[in-house]
């Protein structure tokens, strides 16, 4: 035991001040810096949906001649390296506190997981019948509408009034880009939903940073 | 003036109970994350921590994870309560006048 850490602190300021600067240094470390847990995505939509638009253009035309293959494997590729940085942030931060939070977060994440593969796994069945402009609407409307819910839903669970919002602001862009149609859909989706996340992730940081 | 709780006030114990609070209701932190987070020595938290248990202040359990024994550390709900009257006395020898709204928000 240190010498004088079993002392009580000097008066009732510098206890208060105590207490105050541990319990914002435990909330700082035992939380991922936002960006991480949302820019990648934002620029995964930014420029993965963005690609979409410019190879896959309304009317059928074709704005820049990208290889076919480009747009959906950069898509897949930068949601996949923000899946990546998303798991090591919070498992960084996450790790070694175990209990209610750990739960919600783990149920959280197999209602993403599942949600996707029952989702994807009915469209597969359906969008070989469809032309491949709907079939691209359908598959791209039903991702992000679903992602529109869960970041409510999370909202809901962590009571973030800023995620809540997102969902919203995702699933109602989602609705305006699926009325304008293909190719519309997916510059919606880059630039409301991407330039929103990025926004959202900024909200978000200066949220963490401003607490005491 | 109400005498301040002689566990909770040092400062050791005062920063391992401020932390602890800092986590969510019905989590538990492992051993050596706490430690890092307090910049102590692993005796030096394990002496602090055996008192607040005495006092029935945090509860220790030790598990496993895989082969490797974990040791999990959390705020009972008598420390909880304790730490939070510490802080509103602490509040009240700064402030005197917040005794009145203290006294009246307990009673609503």
């Amino acid at each position: 035991m240190g010498p004088d850490d079993d002392l009580p602190p000097s008066d009732a300021a510098t206890a208060l001040r105590l207490i105050d600067d541990q319990r914002a240094e435990t909330v700082r470390r035992l939380q991922p810096d936002a960006r991480l847990l949302y820019w990648p995505w934002g620029v995964a939509w930014l420029v993965g949906f963005g690609l979409f638009f410019l190879r896959f253009s309304p009317g059928g035309r074709v704005l820049v001649a990208l290889p076919d293959w480009l747009p959906l494997t950069a898509l897949f590729a930068l949601l996949i390296t923000a899946g990546a940085i998303q798991a090591v942030a919070s498992a960084r931060a996450y790790g070694q506190v175990t209990g209610d939070s750990a739960v919600r977060g783990r149920w959280y994440g197999c209602a993403w997981a599942l949600g996707q593969v029952s989702v994807y796994a009915a469209l597969g069945r359906v969008s070989e019948h469809l032309p491949h402009d709907l079939a691209g609407l359908l598959w791209s409307a039903a991702a992000v509408g679903l992602t529109g819910a869960l970041h409510m839903a999370g909202g809901a669970i962590w009571l973030d009034r800023d995620l809540f919002r997102l969902g919203v602001w995702i699933s109602v862009i989602n609705v305006v880009g699926a009325i304008a149609g293909p190719g519309w859909h997916a510059l919606v989706i880059s630039v409301a939903g991407g330039v929103g996340i990025l926004v959202a992730g900024t909200i978000a940081r200066l949220r963490q940073r401003g607490r005491p | 003036m109400t005498e301040l709780d002689p566990v909770i006030h040092a400062q050791a114990r005062l920063r391992v109970v401020a932390a602890l609070s800092a986590l969510g209701d019905g989590d538990r932190i492992a051993f050596p994350r706490l430690q890092e987070l307090l910049a102590m020595t692993a005796g030096n938290l394990s002496v602090h921590l055996r008192k607040l248990e005495d006092a029935g202040y945090v509860e220790i359990s030790k598990t496993h994870r895989g082969r490797t024994p974990v040791t999990l550390i959390r705020l009972s709900r008598r420390g909880r309560l304790a730490f939070e009257e510490y802080t509103e006395a602490i509040r009240t020898l700064l402030d005197p006048s917040q005794l009145d709204s203290t006294v009246s928000k307990e009673q609503s």
